[in-house]
């Protein structure tokens, strides 16, 4: 049914050309016998990243990802049914009080990680969250500056060419984005409305899409199947600015590659990586390893990967790993305009606002921001099966309002509670690696956050005019399971993403975070990967990169 | 109760085929499931007629002459082991939880009417499974299955998922449909491009697709 | 729950009068090609210019009004009002013969009135989108400045017909001159503010962006100094800016059409890209302004000699 996944691409010293429907680029190529100075698992928002400020620092590099290497502009349709190949669908068990929904809600595979499907939102972290145990009282502590993140967050915004307004109305002062904001659709002004109707500040949302042309990508028209996979390369998804970026540096993409074991010798260190490729499996040497599966994917590998001086799973010597695994709440209010919105126009989220996020004069914890939706037909159609039981001629009927319809919705803060995890389940896939097991459940605060969001939403969508509104409850992104850390006891890596039980490991994806923020989380891994990355650089300049014992 | 929705008589999202607003792959992607429904390769006959029955009440289509093809994608879909990517903890593998649900909705029909699910009339079957997905059944073959979340997440979820990926289900709801490399320049409410379809004008079904 | 489907100005009323803006124009050419008027104004330089210039500005609005007011689907009737009389000042200085001196004067007159009048209705315009005077309305909503084009355009097409009676001489061309530059000035400092707002929008990804914005205030600046003191040096250095301005409102339209080109699906897709990348006919309003100010560094000449 799908016209579907394309074979290894990444191969013989050359890579896809992503710009164009059937070129290459030039691609460094390494033995599996070299001994590479880094082997990243994962080329999502935390590898591709790294890849790009490994190579550029002139390091080896040899980055795996389980998923195919795509050229947008020949391989995305723009029809949803299709596109799922984007996304991780082996089955995962999603287990406990509040279970997830994985695949497409939250789990991309392919060169470039979920950035092929992310809604593109970039948004930063408040800087308070990164004491948010210390100066706002709940969750944890971030072991690193804000400063040094915002810093971070400059560089990749840049990167991304994100498209922001002029002036963003909260938080401290930020440079200009590198591109001006795109123009704010019918659904993003609906959110406007409302907010000004309710006093609280909007504005047009930053996007890493592009609103004027860059090199060889065109600017963003507005066809709206971001979720799906630009076909137009306006979006800047890893795929697209850091892969290339990493390949001219002289780093290796080694497409259809999915790591299955970290191998550890008796003194404890990584010395490479078991992964298959090509319907065989293969042997990695390296001096390095990086890990950037994401959420699921890195604490699965390091937990499948035991080894002598690891008896329960690499880097699991106090058991953290794969514990205080968060996911956003994305809570939402739907309802009917009289003005035709047609909110498939467009990319789905044009307009947020962060009040609640820099609010703090509230009964719960964390924050919230809320965006305007565009949500493509099976996606709605979908949310309406799962949420009100709608079938039958009632769900065509509600459908055939699709043109009116506006929403809002919420990405809003979960606490990190270690009961929500990932384990190995005794189950294994079609390689023979253990499906892992996702547990997850609401806390008290997370749900305090979706009330008030839902009652506040619906304020808003009344005052811009909105009537027969309903709600929708669900959950977006990934964070945490091998969280950063002051020290061995408390976290899995340290500040510069070293594992505390393992020199030469590096996490530098979502896992890493100790906590979620109230924004979409993209951005800051990425940010968060190139301060990783710079720290690496320095370590490694001063001859550190094997910590002395 | 049974009418079916029209607000967009006229419209033909196909209309679009030739234009700058369809692109190579998705004409060959539509173009395949238009035209290659693919045959029974997994359930068993008798499965079958409960799946198409369930698709029928999950989405009836009694106002086309051509209905939308539903039970036959379920089944590729099955056949392929095309999953969602999320196996929820309190139900078996994609196959199974079809395989057995499919199994508990006959059942269910069963005890209750005491006729198989396909040989409801349509305002059984719905409350049938109205009464499902509140939980209320009696047939013992939901043992461990929870019905809502089998029902909703997995039977409905997929079924909505391929009619509402159906240029027929466009038109319908009035989507604009596939748009690359042309996209839209008129963002604001109530405002089209010109190569949107003029909703006031009803058009012929578009000859394009051969 | 039957949705209600929103009126629009109907596609056949934009085609009507895009066909009858292109037929006023071709017409105006055929006439004056053709039949040149019964009593050819007496025929200066700065006349000429002047004129030159009037054409060039008003046919830069005609099809940028066009274009944009059709992108809004001109759900407002009096979005026509920008072309229509954009396009009756494009045909008084295309072809004088075809009206009567008074006629073009109304006409040039009501375009500057329209001009005028456009700048309320696009405030109107953005003040009432969410954000009102903000960024995002600048950038999107109506443009602000952009009528002031139309009413540079008027104010030289009547210019223009003063001009036609007789070169001025002496100090009546010191004065007249010094009035055109002050036109002049005025005009390029407000096209620079309307093309720093519209490439600032473009986040200046291409270098050479910035020329429209650093260029014109340089001329602007000459022109002022000339009409102040209009000396040999003075001038020569006002023409030259002015000729490099007009070179570059030429330049420009084909930097834009590059543009449609780099947007996704470059000309083949130019329904879309037309209306979306940069506008083709806006860069020559550049041109049309600095040859206005030629026309007036010629009377400054004049009232030298």
């Amino acid at each position: 049914m799908t016209r579907g996944i394309p074979d290894v691409r990444a191969t013989e010293g050359r890579a896809p050309d992503v710009f164009s429907r059937d070129g290459w680029v030039p691609m460094r190529s390494h033995r599996d016998g070299e001994d590479v100075d880094f082997a990243i698992v994962g080329t999502g928002a935390g590898g591709g990243v790294m890849a790009a400020k490994l190579a550029e620092a002139g390091f080896s590099v040899v980055a795996f990802d389980a998923g195919p290497f795509f050229r947008p502009l020949a391989d995305f349709a723009s029809e949803e049914r299709e596109q799922d190949k984007l996304y991780w669908t082996d089955e995962r068990i999603s287990d406990g009080r509040d279970p997830i929904e994985l695949g497409s809600n939250n789990s991309g595979r392919a060169v470039g990680g979920s950035t092929v499907h992310f809604q593109m939102v970039a948004l930063r972290f408040r800087p308070e969250w990164f004491l948010a145990r210390s100066a706002l009282g709940y969750g944890r502590d971030w072991p690193v500056d804000w400063r040094e993140m915002w810093r971070a967050y400059d560089e990749v915004e840049d990167a991304l060419k994100i498209a922001g307004p002029v002036r963003y109305p909260w938080g401290p002062r930020r440079g200009r984005y590198p591109y001006r904001p795109h123009e704010v659709n019918a659904s993003g002004l609906v959110l406007a409305r409302g907010a000004e109707a309710l006093g609280v500040g909007w504005a047009p949302c930053p996007i890493a899409t592009l609103s004027a042309p860059r090199g060889r990508a065109p600017p963003c028209v507005y066809r709206g199947f971001c979720k799906i996979g630009c076909s137009t390369n306006a979006k800047q998804s890893i795929l697209n600015t850091y892969i290339p970026r990493a390949l001219a540096a002289g780093a290796e993409v080694r497409d259809l590659a999915m790591v299955a074991r970290i191998e550890t010798d008796a003194s404890g260190r990584a010395t490479g990586l078991h992964y298959h490729r090509g319907g065989e499996w293969r042997f990695q040497q390296t001096r390095n390893v990086v890990v950037a599966g994401y959420s699921i994917e890195t604490p699965r590998l390091l937990l499948n990967s035991a080894g002598p001086a690891h008896r329960h799973g690499l880097a699991n010597a106090e058991g953290l790993v794969g514990r205080e695994l968060m996911v956003h709440v994305n809570d939402a209010v739907w309802g009917t305009m009289e003005d035709e919105i047609r909110w498939y126009k467009g990319p789905p989220s044009m307009a947020v606002t962060e009040h609640w996020n820099y609010e703090d004069r509230k009964d719960f914890h964390g924050g919230y921001a809320i965006m305007s939706q565009g949500p493509l037909p099976t996606d709605f159609a979908t949310s309406m099966v799962g949420n009100l039981g709608a079938f039958g001629m009632d769900l065509r009927r509600r459908m055939a309002g699709y043109n009116h319809m506006a929403g809002l919705k919420i990405v809003g803060e979960v606490m990190p509670d270690p009961e929500n995890r990932v384990t190995l389940s005794d189950e294994t896939d079609a390689l023979g690696l253990p499906v892992p097991r996702i547990t997850f459940g609401y806390g008290e605060n997370d749900r305090a956050i979706g009330r008030h969001a839902r009652g506040f939403m619906s304020e808003m969508l009344r005052a811009a005019g909105a009537t027969d509104l309903f709600e929708t409850t669900g959950t977006a992104h990934l964070m945490g399971g091998c969280p950063m850390g002051f020290s061995p006891q408390d976290s899995v890596v340290d500040a510069d993403g070293r594992a505390w039980s393992c020199d030469n490991l590096w996490i530098c994806d979502g896992s890493v975070m100790p906590t979620g923020g109230g924004v979409n989380p993209s951005l800051t891994i990425m940010a968060n990967s190139a301060r990783i990355g710079h720290r690496i650089r320095a370590l490694a300049a001063r001859g550190e990169l094997a910590r002395a014992a | 109760m049974t009418d079916a929705p029209r607000p967009y008589p006229g419209y033909d999202v196909l209309a679009k085929w030739d234009t700058p607003s369809w692109d190579a792959i998705t004409r060959e992607v539509v173009a395949h499931r238009l035209d290659r429904v693919p045959e029974r390769r997994f359930f068993e006959p008798a499965e079958w007629e409960t799946l198409a029955a369930l698709c029928d009440t999950v989405l009836p289509q009694p106002d086309r002459e051509r209905p939308i093809p539903l039970a036959p994608f379920v089944d590729a879909a099955m056949a392929e082991d095309r999953t969602t990517g999320t196996r929820w903890a309190a139900l078996p593998t994609m196959r199974e939880a079809w395989r057995r649900g499919l199994a508990a909705i006959d059942a269910e029909a069963r005890a209750v009417y005491g006729r198989r699910f396909h040989a409801l009339p349509a305002d059984a079957r719905e409350s049938l499974l109205r009464a499902i997905d509140d939980e209320d059944v009696r047939a013992p073959e939901w043992r461990d299955l929870p019905p809502r979340r089998l029902f909703r997440h997995v039977l409905a979820n997929e079924i909505v998922r391929i009619y509402y990926a159906h240029p027929d289900a466009w038109s319908e709801i009035g989507f604009g449909g596939p748009a690359s490399p042309r996209g839209y320049v008129r963002l604001s409410a109530n405002r089209r491009d010109a190569w949107e379809a003029d909703l006031e004008r009803p058009k012929r079904r578009s000859e394009r697709r051969k | 729950m039957r949705p209600r489907v929103p009126s629009e100005r109907s596609r056949r009323a934009v085609a009507l009068t895009a066909l009858a803006s292109v037929g006023l124009v071709a017409g105006a050419a055929w006439v004056s090609r053709r039949r040149p008027p019964r009593r050819r104004p007496e025929g200066s330089r700065a006349a000429r210019q002047v004129r030159q210039g009037a054409a060039l500005l008003a046919g830069s609005v005609l099809a940028d009004s066009t274009m944009e007011h059709y992108r809004g689907g001109f759900h407002n009737r009096t979005m026509f009002v920008a072309p229509v009389s954009s396009g009756l000042a494009l045909v008084s200085a295309l072809a004088p013969g075809m009206m009567t001196r008074r006629a073009r004067q109304a006409v040039n007159a009501g375009a500057v009135g329209a001009g005028l009048a456009g700048h309320l209705f696009h405030l109107r315009n953005v003040l009432r989108r969410p954000g009102a005077l903000s960024w995002e309305s600048m950038f999107y909503a109506a443009p602000l400045g952009a009528p002031g084009a139309m009413t540079l355009a008027g104010l030289a097409g009547l210019a223009a017909t003063r001009l036609e009676t007789g070169q001025p001489r002496g100090a009546e061309a010191l004065r007249a001159g010094r009035i055109g530059s002050l036109g002049t000035v005025a005009g390029l400092l407000g096209t620079t503010a309307e093309v720093a707002l519209l490439h600032f929008r473009g986040a200046f990804h291409n270098p050479m962006m910035f020329a429209p914005v650093i260029l014109p205030p340089l001329a602007a600046l000459a022109v002022a100094d000339a009409a102040r003191r209009p000396d040999r040096a003075r001038l020569r250095l006002a023409r030259i800016l002015l000729r490099a301005t007009a070179a570059m409102g030429l330049a420009g339209a084909a930097f834009h059409a590059w543009g449609v080109h780099r947007n996704m699906g470059g000309w083949r897709n130019w329904r879309q890209n037309l209306q979306v990348a940069p506008p083709l006919p806006a860069p020559p309003s550049f041109t049309g302004v600095a040859l206005a100010g030629l026309g007036a560094a010629h009377l400054l000449e004049e009232a030298r000699r």
